[in-house]
């Protein structure tokens, strides 16, 4: 069980660093972090979503825009404690998610893809066309939170709320994933077909799934309105969906460690090569292909196999996304 | 050879299912008594898996009843049927592929936990970890306890699947063509497994078959089936002499040998 | 809206909407057939054709004679796209990955497509290609077509009735056929797979620059026009996305529906036509126009 002490170590040494932080960084500094947050909160949920219940559910970045627009306009109108603002985004987002999970009832792999981006980009074109509500393509100005009393006017204010509800989060996956109901949402994953014959109801698995996963990229767009003063729906799409896909990708499909390493590595990435404009895509294609070409697995591959015998060469195309042909 | 005495523990009464303009099963029915093996065999198309699919709720029939029991389960949603102690093992094998062989088995364990919140959020104790490791050394897997489940050999995981459906704790036991693919040693030790199963542990035990062999050695009943009927229902001995079995699975001219 | 209105918008929009559909008919055939052929959904195939556009231009500007910056920029095209199969998803395979990881390797080729297009400097204003035949009008009935909108229709029919002999009948075309229905059965028939896969990603990538020629003497040449890649992948859903002939049926339609939308609704109820398009298709009928019966998983 050497592993969970070597994560309790890190996780340590990582609330050290944190603690430190705000005492010696910059501004600037205490912003990506908040930000890198934020995409670790995002990574976790569609870790849940695909990781554990293995359902390709590419419409992410739709709930973290309600998460934004619901905590945003909720905080701009009443002016409650932040942690209403964030828990009503939460909630809608997981409504509506589990709505769109219907959808994972009707559909597997690359078509569950291909309508929940579909989805999400229409969901994007919601946030540009209704004016009333999201600002349209003028974006939106979120006001200062407020948590009793104090106004969260810059990072530094925001930075121990945005690292509490991380840890939060956090902890919240890592509960799911040691669960029973973890459990059941990998055998889903695995096999429907057996996870039902083991008593499991497959359906709702998924909805849940669902449900949980907009719940934390709601959340994470409430962490977002915490230290981010504009949003526009311009970042509120596909990218968005993608960026964290690949960040759970990259550190480990199925692995919580993984999307934390990975959103932490992949946020830090896109941070410096906004810095770098002119080769930044070439640079983060090339990282892609790289990561892909040489530790798919990502990371930190869900588990140290013990191969009872050499696995046989397969090198047969990948064998798919598989598409609902069977 | 009459069973009306005993009440059946499986009763299928009368089932039909169609798809679309197909017939695949007409008006069907068997009794399976408590604690003996049934075998379900016929030709390839016979229906034996429609039928099977139905008993386990995966399909709906379009006329017909399941009673369980003494309870009528026609309606039942497929993922109750767990609870309801029916167990079912796969044609084309289900296992959890990244799952290890420890975690497949745990998993037939889901259902034993009363249906509530409480069970999806404890995790599982002693006493079901002991159940889990005692039914992999049943089935001879324990030196591959943390091995992932798609990357045992074909023979290995057919027994995990069986482990896996053991750790239901069954009254009924469905086996979806338990031997095929497996090496005569290997059949072997199913047939002794089975028989104990359900002489030792009074499980109920439903199987589709191909491996003759197997088939007669261990069933107490057979149900013949062509072409989504019944054709013919009895022991081995009574079902192996029946001209009507061969000439479905042999063609007429066999029948008349 | 008078009724003669609504027969003038019918006209214009169909016949407007076959030509650009023809395109989208395109470019889905490229989609579907990489997927059919290695399983694979090409989330680049925006950028590969955006590339196609922009090699044109980097072609004509250091002086290449049209006639010659066509079948380079197809064979361009087609090394790139040969060349990313060959050298990335080869690797990805040895690898071990699956699935999710071959559409994250597409979309890093995406990005250094758009980073690579970005550093010619052309991106920066909207350009165009030379178009061969003339935008004299053509009234059609009510309607007006251009003679370069009826050239794009049937050049892109054309190519459909090539890439149709193609699969059809030549070894070639049946090879990836038998790899996208059983790769095991199509190795243990002696066709090889890598040289499979490399030859249907150069196929995809020669129809997507050839889409691009067509096009672009017409629409702008922009990092935009990537954007079409949302069109075809409608086209390809709506026509069932392992069916050739569905991409040619589901292009037109979409091409045409767009047309429709944008003359009976809004220009800006275009950009959400395609995805409303998706997800219905997707809900109500999953295997589109011609995708055949939807395969159940057998228990």
């Amino acid at each position: 069980m050497k592993k969970v002490t070597l994560d309790h170590v890190a996780l340590l040494a990582a609330f050290a660093v944190l603690c430190v932080l705000p005492f010696v960084a910059t501004g600037y500094v205490l912003y990506v972090v908040n930000l890198l947050m934020v995409f670790v909160v995002l990574a976790l949920g569609m870790h849940v979503v695909i990781g554990e219940c293995g359902q390709f559910a590419l419409s992410h970045t739709a709930f973290y825009g309600i998460g934004i627009y619901t905590a945003g306009l909720i905080n701009a109108t009443w002016h409650p404690p932040f942690v209403v603002s964030i828990i009503a985004g939460g909630l809608l987002s997981a409504a509506i998610g589990y709505l769109i999970g219907f959808l994972a009832l009707r559909m597997r792999d690359i078509y569950l893809a291909l309508a929940t981006f579909a989805f999400g980009e229409a969901m994007q074109w919601v946030f540009l066309n209704w004016e009333g509500v999201t600002g349209g393509s003028n974006g939106m100005r979120l006001q200062p939170a407020d948590f009793f009393g104090l106004k969260l006017t810059n990072d530094l204010q925001a930075y121990p709320f945005v690292i509490a509800l991380t840890a939060l989060m956090l902890w919240l996956t890592v509960a799911i994933s040691r669960s029973q109901f973890g459990s059941a949402l990998r055998a889903v994953r695995e096999s429907d077909v057996a996870a039902t014959a083991m008593g499991i109801n497959a359906r709702a698995m998924k909805q849940a799934a669902f449900a949980i996963s907009g719940a934390f990229a709601g959340v994470a767009g409430g962490m977002y309105t915490l230290f981010v003063s504009f949003i526009h729906p311009e970042s509120l799409g596909f990218q968005t969906t993608i960026l964290v896909l690949t960040m759970v990708v990259v550190g480990g499909i199925g692995s919580v460690r993984g999307a934390v390493a990975g959103a932490i590595f992949f946020g830090i990435i896109s941070e410096l090569l906004r810095q770098a404009l002119s080769l930044q895509e070439i640079i983060y294609g090339a990282i892609l292909m790289g990561f892909m070409m040489f530790k798919p697995r990502g990371l930190f591959a869900d588990r140290k196999r013990r191969v009872a015998r050499p696995v046989p060469q397969d090198g047969l195309g990948g064998g798919a996304m598989k598409g609902s042909r069977a | 050879m009459s069973d009306a005495a005993a009440k059946p523990f499986l009763d299928v009464q009368g089932i039909t299912v169609r798809f679309g303009g197909l017939t695949a099963v007409n008006d069907l029915s068997f009794q399976v008594q408590k604690g003996t093996i049934h075998a379900l065999i016929g030709p390839n198309g016979a229906g034996k898996s429609t039928t099977f699919n139905c008993i386990s709720r995966y399909y709906q029939p379009t006329a017909g009843r399941i009673v369980l029991d003494g309870h009528d389960v026609s309606d039942a949603r497929a993922n109750r049927m767990a609870g309801l102690g029916v167990a079912r093992t796969f044609q084309n094998l289900e296992l959890f592929g990244e799952l290890s062989v420890y975690e497949n088995v745990l998993l037939g364990c889901y259902s034993h936990s009363a249906n509530t919140l409480k069970r999806l959020l404890r995790r599982p104790d002693g006493e079901v970890r002991d159940l889990v490791d005692s039914l992999i050394e049943r089935v001879g897997l324990t030196h591959d306890r943390n091995t992932l489940a798609r990357e045992l050999d074909f023979g290995h995981q057919k027994l995990l699947e069986l482990a896996r459906a053991l750790a239901l704790k069954p009254r009924l036991l469905l086996l979806d063509e338990p031997a095929a693919g497996l090496r005569n040693r290997d059949i072997e030790s199913l047939d002794q497994l089975l028989t104990e199963l359900a002489a030792r542990d009074g499980i109920t035990v439903l199987l589709v078959e191909h491996v003759m062999q197997l088939v007669m050695s261990i069933s107490d009943r057979i149900t013949v089936m062509s072409f989504g009927q019944k054709i013919a229902e009895g022991t081995p001995e009574e079902v192996g002499k029946d001209p009507r079995v061969i000439e479905a699975y042999l063609g007429k001219g066999a029948a008349n040998d | 809206m008078t009724l003669s209105d609504i027969s003038l918008f019918l006209q214009q929009g169909v016949l407007s909407g076959l030509s650009t559909g023809s395109v989208y008919a395109l470019l889905a055939i490229a989609i579907v057939s990489v997927f059919k052929t290695t399983d694979v959904p090409n989330f680049a195939q925006g950028e590969i054709f955006m590339a196609g556009g922009y090699i044109a231009l980097v072609l004509l500007a250091a002086g290449v004679s049209y006639a010659a910056v066509i079948p380079l920029t197809l064979v361009a095209v087609g090394a790139i796209t040969a060349l990313f199969q060959r050298v990335v998803m080869e690797r990805v395979t040895s690898s071990k990955g699956v699935g999710v990881q071959f559409v994250i390797a597409t979309l890093g080729l995406a990005y250094a497509i758009k980073g690579l297009v970005r550093q010619t400097g052309l991106g920066d204003t909207p350009r165009s290609l030379p178009a061969l035949v003339s935008s004299d009008a053509v009234p059609i009935g009510d309607a007006v077509l251009t003679r370069l909108d009826i050239a794009i229709f049937v050049a892109a029919v054309v190519v459909m009735v090539l890439i149709y002999l193609m699969f059809t009948y030549t070894r070639i075309g049946k090879a990836m056929r038998a790899v996208g229905m059983n790769p095991r059965a199509a190795q243990i028939v002696g066709i090889r797979l890598s040289r499979i896969r490399m030859l249907v990603w150069a196929m995809s990538g020669v129809i997507s620059a050839i889409a691009a020629l067509l096009i672009t003497p017409k629409v702008l040449v922009t990092p935009d026009i990537a954007h079409i890649a949302i069109l075809a992948y409608a086209a390809a859903i709506v026509g069932g996305f392992t069916s050739l002939p569905g991409a040619v049926i589901g292009g037109l339609v979409i091409g045409v529906v767009e047309n429709l939308v944008g003359l009976f609704i809004s220009t800006n109820a275009i950009v959400v036509a395609p995805f409303l398009a998706i997800l219905v298709t997707l809900i109500v009928r999953p295997q589109g126009l011609l995708g055949g019966k939807v395969q159940v998983k057998k228990v």
